[in-house]
């Protein structure tokens, strides 16, 4: 859970955003464990994108995981009639963007990552405060790919 | 025929005064190929940035009733000139060159001159 002191700084940084970014329809703000932040996400049900977004990144992590990519980044999705974006915002955060299809990528990458980056910084010191309790560890998530078993002797 | 990287290249060594170039989609605001620029000039930002220029442009002629195609356009500053070309070639619809060249090492009429057949040449 994150303060609602920096909750309010998030919800600001979203605001900020939409009104920057032309064709952006909706900014929410989820922990990599699909909870909200904060959302400005009118006429979405934003709960459950933060449910998926948190699906996606459990893939996304592993793909890069997997192609030694290092770690996770940005994710983006196109639809028939627009794009959803997933920035990394810290290490315990995702800011994800829902933009219409005529929106500049480039523009949208670029504020993208930036408030990303400024949400990361809010969120993860809140998380560091000593005054607060530390949050249980996540569980360790399986690495490997399932492997194509093949008997060592087949030939 | 030149590819992205060739006809890059190319804008670069032979325009006098260039400081960056890059290759934009403005359907997407992203670069399909940039060379230059550097940390104090950041083409990606300037290929996001001059996208809503030319898409401004273009929303503005339609208003207007305006029939007809944008060829290149100018931007003037006080110590650079900013060129935006529209790609014309077949299969290159929706690219802009985008030049940049310091105003006091550059022949303005020279540098658009070479733009466009940088332009004609290139094959995306």
């Amino acid at each position: 859970m994150v303060p609602e002191a920096e909750v309010k700084d998030v919800l600001d940084e979203l605001q900020r955003l939409r009104a920057r970014v032309p064709l952006l329809t909706g900014a929410l703000a989820a922990s990599t464990d699909g909870l909200i932040v904060a959302q400005d996400t009118p006429g979405i049900e934003a709960e459950g994108v933060a449910a998926l977004t948190a699906a996606a990144l459990g893939v996304s992590i592993r793909m890069t995981d997997a192609t030694g990519r290092g770690g996770f980044r940005e994710l983006l999705i196109r639809g028939e009639s627009g794009y959803i974006a997933t920035y990394a915002a810290g290490s315990s955060a995702v800011l994800t963007l829902l933009a219409e299809d005529r929106i500049n990528v480039g523009r949208l990458h670029l504020e993208g990552r930036r408030a990303g980056a400024r949400i990361g910084e809010v969120v993860d010191a809140a998380q560091d405060r000593p005054d607060r309790p530390v949050p249980p560890p996540r569980p360790q998530q399986a690495r490997a790919l399932p492997r194509r078993t093949t008997p060592p002797d087949a030939t | 025929m030149a590819n992205t990287e060739a006809s890059l290249k190319d804008a670069m060594a032979s325009i006098e005064g260039t400081v960056g170039v890059a290759l934009v989609d403005y359907t997407s605001g992203m670069a399909l190929g940039t060379l230059g620029g550097g940390k104090d000039f950041n083409l990606e930002v300037a290929a996001a940035g001059n996208t809503d220029v030319v898409r401004a442009k273009l929303r503005t002629m339609e208003h207007l009733g305006i029939k007809d195609e944008i060829e290149d356009i100018l931007i003037t500053l006080g110590a650079q000139y900013h060129l935006i070309r529209l790609l014309k070639t077949r299969g290159s619809n929706g690219l802009f060159l985008y030049l940049v060249i310091d105003k006091a090492r550059s022949n303005l009429a020279m540098a658009r001159h070479q733009l466009r057949k940088i332009e004609a040449e290139l094959e995306v």
